[in-house]
C-alpha cells in the first residue's frame, strides 16, 4: 500500500519548499511546521515500504521523459534503510530547529532550503538511473552552497560555502565524466522492452561487456565523485570550513543528508566497483587514510563544531574503508558500510544537535572557554556521553557494533591478502576517535567554568529530538544488529556479486576466520583507552599538558595547523597555481588573442566605414548622378544578359 | 505620318538633357526646371506609343502625369522660398548639412 505512494517520498519536500519559499511568513512556526510535516510523511511513507519489501522485493516506478531520460523510483533494501533514516534524521533536525531558529528573521528561506536538501537527498536515493541520480547530486551540492552560506552577509560564510560548492564541483565533473565513459562503454548494448539503457539493473547486466580497464576508469570516476561529496581525502578541506552554517545545518550535512551520498554511490554501484580489479583496493586505502588523518587533526581543534566536522570525515573513512573490503568479503560489505553509515547518522546528528544545544545555551563555541557546563545542561550533556561512547565503540552503543563489523571486514582483508595496513589505520584511528571525542566531553562538561557565562538547558523541541537519538544512538545497534546485514544483502543478487567477483579476478572468502581474542576484543580496547587518557589528561589534569600544546611542539604545530592544508590548497594550488598561473594564461589568450581578432575585424570594418560614408557628401546632384549611373549599369548588365551587347 | 522612331529619338534627347540639367546645375530653380523636361520626355513616350498603338490609356496616363508634375513643381517652388528665407541662397551646393 505505502509502495505506491513512493514518488511521494521527494515530491512533498519538494512541495513544501515551493510553499515555504514563496508563503512561508503566513505559515505557522514560518514554514516550520509545515517542513516537519511534509518529512514525517516522508518518513511514514518509507518506513511503511520498508516493512513491505521487508520479506522480499523491490519497488519499481519508471517514467519515460524524454529522449534519453527516464525518471524512476527504485527502492531495494539498501534504499529502503537509507531512505528512513534520512527522512526520521531530518524530521527530527527540523523539530530540532524550530527551537534553534527560533530568534533568526530568515526563518522561512531556512525551511525552504532544508526541506529542497531533503527532497534531494532522498531523491538521490530512490534513483533508479544514474543519469536521474547525478541530477538530484547536484541539487543536494546546490542545496549545501545555499544553507553553508545561509548567513551570507558573514564574509567567512560566504567563503566556506564557495569552497564548499568548488570542491565538491571537482568531484562532480568526475563523476559525470564517469557517466559519459560508462554511456559510452554500453550505448550499444542491447535493451530489454521497457528498461532504460542508465537504469542500474540494465547497466550490472552490462558489466561483462565492459573491458575491465575501461571499468576502472569508470569506477575510479565515480569514486571521485563520492571524494568531492563525502569529504575524503584529498577532497575533504570543505566539510570542516562548512561549520559556518546554522549548527542544524552541519547536522543535517554531517548526519542525514550530502555527504553519506558518496558511501551510497559506492554502495549502489557496488557491483561495478567489484567488476573492477582495482578500483576496490583504491576505495580503501584512501577511506583507511581518510579515517587516520582526519581524527589526527581532530585532536587539537578548539572549535567544539570543528572536532566534530573532522569526527565525521574520519567516520565516513571507515565507510568508504569498509566498501573497499569487498575485494574480499563480498555483497556483505554494503550491509556494513551502511549499517556504520546508519548509527553514524544517528549518534553524529546526536553530537551536532548536543552541540548546537551547548552553543545555544552557552553562547559559546570555543572548547577553551567552557568548562563545567553539565550541572546546567543535564540532558544535553548526558545525551552528549551517549553519543561520544557510540562514536567510540564502546559496547553496547550502535556505535560498537557497526564499527566492530567494519574493523573485522579489515581483518578479514588482512589474513587474505597480507596487507595489513587498511586494519592498521582502522585501529589506530579509532584510538584517536575516543580520545578527541572524550576530550570535547571532558571540556565541555567537567571541571570549572573557565570563562563567565550563563548557561542554561534548551527549550523542548531541541531536548526531546536529543533524547530520541540518544535512545537510537543506544539501542539501534543491539536492536538490528541481527537482521541489518541480511536484509541490505537482498540488494545484490548472489549470481551477480559472483559473476562480477570472477570479472575483477577476485577471490571472496568464504569464511571469515574469527580474529584471536586479543584482536577481537581491540576495538574496545582501544576505545577504553582512548577514554582513559581523555579522563587522565583533560578531567584529573594528572599531566601537565603545556609542554605538549605550545608551538614549539613540531607535531602540535603540524596538526592545529591542520597538516598546512590552507597553505597547500589555498595558497599553493588555488593562488599560485590557479590564478597566477593558469587564468592569468587564461587573460593573456581571451584580453590578448581573442579580444585581439574580434576588435582588429571591428578596426577593419570601421576602417571601411570611414571611407565609404564620404559619397553621402550632401548634396543633392551627387545622389542624382549616382542613381543614373546605377540605372546605366543595370541597362548595360541587362543588355549583356539578353545578348544585345 | 511621323515614324515612332523620331518620337523615341526626341524623348530620349529631351531625356538626356534634362539629366544633364539635373546633375550639372546648382540653381534649386533651374534643376525644378529640368524635372520638368524629364517629365515632358516620359509624357512624350507614353503619347507617342498611345497614338502607334491607336490605344487611348497612354494619353490618360499623361495628362496624370502633368497633374501630378504640376502638383511636384508647387512643391518644390514652396520648399525653395521656404529655404530661401532661412538660408538666403538657393544654391543646393550650400545647402549639404544632411551629411556624413
Amino acid at each position: 500500500m505505502f509502495q505506491d505512494f513512493a514518488y511521494l517520498i521527494v515530491l512533498l519536500p519538494i512541495i513544501s519548499f515551493v510553499l515555504t519559499l514563496f508563503f512561508g511568513k503566513k505559515f505557522p512556526a514560518n514554514g516550520g511546521i509545515l517542513a516537519i510535516l511534509t518529512i514525517f510523511t516522508a518518513f511514514i511513507i518509507s518506513a511503511g515500504t520498508l516493512s513491505e519489501i521487508y520479506h522480499g522485493g523491490v519497488v519499481e516506478q519508471s517514467w519515460h521523459w524524454f529522449a534519453f531520460l527516464d525518471f524512476g523510483i527504485l527502492i531495494d533494501p539498501l534504499a529502503a534503510a537509507m531512505l528512513c533514516m534520512v527522512s526520521f534524521v531530518s524530521f527530527l533536525i527540523q523539530v530540532y530547529s524550530v527551537g534553534y531558529m527560533a530568534h533568526d528573521p530568515a526563518k522561512p528561506r531556512y525551511f525552504a532550503e532544508t526541506s529542497l536538501f531533503t527532497a534531494a537527498m532522498l531523491g538521490v536515493v530512490l534513483s533508479d538511473n544514474i543519469l536521474q541520480f547525478f541530477m538530484f547530486w547536484e541539487l543536494v551540492g546546490l542545496c549545501s552552497y545555499l544553507l553553508i552560506g545561509f548567513w551570507y552577509r558573514k564574509p567567512s560564510a560566504a567563503a566556506a560555502a564557495k569552497k564548499a560548492f568548488l570542491v565538491t564541483r571537482v568531484g562532480d565533473v568526475l563523476f559525470l565524466a564517469g557517466i559519459i565513459v560508462l554511456y559510452l562503454n554500453i550505448s550499444d548494448f542491447t535493451v530489454p522492452d521497457g528498461a532504460y539503457l542508465l537504469q542500474f539493473q540494465t547497466m550490472f547486466a552490462a558489466i561483462e561487456h565492459i573491458p575491465p580497464s575501461q571499468l576502472t576508469l569508470i569506477t575510479l570516476l565515480f569514486f571521485g565523485g563520492a571524494v568531492g561529496k563525502s569529504g575524503q581525502f584529498p577532497l575533504h578541506v570543505w566539510l570542516p570550513d562548512a561549520m559556518e552554517g546554522p549548527t542544524t545545518v552541519s547536522a543535517l550535512i554531517h548526519a542525514a543528508t550530502m555527504v553519506t551520498a558518496g558511501v551510497y554511490l559506492v554502495a549502489r554501484t557496488f557491483p561495478i566497483f567489484l567488476a573492477s580489479p582495482d578500483a576496490l583496493i583504491v576505495v580503501a586505502y584512501i577511506g583507511g587514510f581518510t579515517a587516520l588523518f582526519a581524527a589526527t587533526m581532530g585532536l587539537v581543534m578548539n572549535d567544539i563544531k570543528r572536532v566534530l566536522a573532522y569526527s565525521t570525515v574520519s567516520q565516513l573513512g571507515y565507510m568508504m574503508l569498509a566498501l573497499g573490503t569487498g575485494i574480499v568479503v563480498g555483497a556483505e560489505v554494503v550491509g556494513m558500510s551502511l549499517f556504520h553509515l546508519i548509527s553514524h547518522a544517528f549518534f553524529k546528528a546526536l553530537l551536532f544537535l548536543c552541540a548546537g544545544s551547548v552553543i545555544h545555551g552557552l553562547g559559546l563555541q570555543d572548547l577553551r572557554q567552557m568548562g563545567g557546563a553539565l550541572g546546567k545542561m543535564k540532558i544535553t550533556g548526558i545525551t552528549m556521553l551517549i553519543a561520544a561512547l557510540a562514536l567510540s565503540g564502546i559496547p553496547p552503543t550502535a556505535g560498537f557494533f557497526s564499527k566492530d563489523a567494519i574493523i573485522e571486514g579489515a581483518y578479514s582483508y588482512w589474513t587474505h591478502t597480507g596487507d595489513i595496513l587498511p586494519y592498521a589505520f582502522g585501529i589506530i584511528a579509532a584510538l584517536l576517535t575516543s580520545i578527541y571525542i572524550f576530550r570535547l566531553w571532558f571540556m565541555t562538561f567537567t571541571g570549572e567554568p573557565r570563562t563567565d557565562y550563563h548557561a542554561h538547558e534548551s527549550p523542548p523541541s531541541m531536548t526531546v529530538p536529543l533524547v530520541i537519538l540518544a535512545i537510537l544512538a543506544l539501542g539501534f545497534g543491539l536492536a538490528a544488529h541481527g537482521a541489518f546485514g541480511g536484509f541490505i544483502e537482498h540488494t545484490y543478487s548472489e549470481h551477480l556479486i559472483e559473476e562480477a567477483a570472477e570479472i575483477g579476478g577476485h577471490h571472496l572468502a568464504e569464511e571469515h576466520p574469527h580474529p584471536p581474542p586479543i584482536l577481537f576484543y581491540l576495538p574496545i580496547i582501544v576505545g577504553v583507552i582512548g577514554f582513559v587518557i581523555s579522563w587522565l589528561i583533560y578531567s584529573k589534569r594528572i599531566f601537565n599538558m603545556s609542554s605538549i600544546i605550545s608551538s614549539r611542539n613540531p607535531i602540535y604545530r603540524l596538526l592545529l595547523n591542520r597538516y598546512y592544508q590552507h597553505q597547500i590548497y589555498t595558497e599553493f594550488v588555488a593562488i599560485t597555481i590557479v590564478h597566477r598561473v593558469l587564468s592569468l594564461i587564461g587573460e593573456f589568450i581571451d584580453r590578448r588573442i581573442i579580444d585581439g581578432i574580434i576588435d582588429g575585424i571591428s578596426w577593419i570594418l570601421i576602417m571601411i566605414g570611414e571611407v565609404i560614408r564620404r559619397i553621402q557628401t550632401g548634396v543633392v546632384q551627387h545622389y542624382a548622378a549616382w542613381v543614373v549611373m546605377g540605372v546605366v549599369a543595370l541597362m548595360l548588365f541587362l543588355f549583356h544578359e539578353g545578348g544585345i551587347l | 505620318m511621323v515614324p515612332l522612331n523620331y518620337y523615341l529619338l526626341l524623348s530620349g534627347v529631351l531625356f538626356a538633357i534634362g539629366i544633364y540639367g539635373l546633375i550639372s546645375q546648382r540653381n534649386g530653380i533651374r534643376i525644378l526646371m529640368c524635372l520638368e523636361i524629364l517629365l515632358n520626355s516620359a509624357n512624350l513616350n507614353l503619347v507617342a506609343f498611345s497614338s502607334y498603338h491607336g490605344n487611348s490609356t497612354g494619353q490618360v496616363f499623361a495628362l496624370f502625369s502633368i497633374a501630378i508634375a504640376a502638383a511636384e513643381a508647387a512643391i518644390g517652388f514652396a520648399i525653395l522660398i521656404a529655404l530661401f528665407r532661412v538660408r538666403d541662397t538657393i544654391d543646393l551646393h550650400n545647402i549639404n548639412i544632411l551629411r556624413w
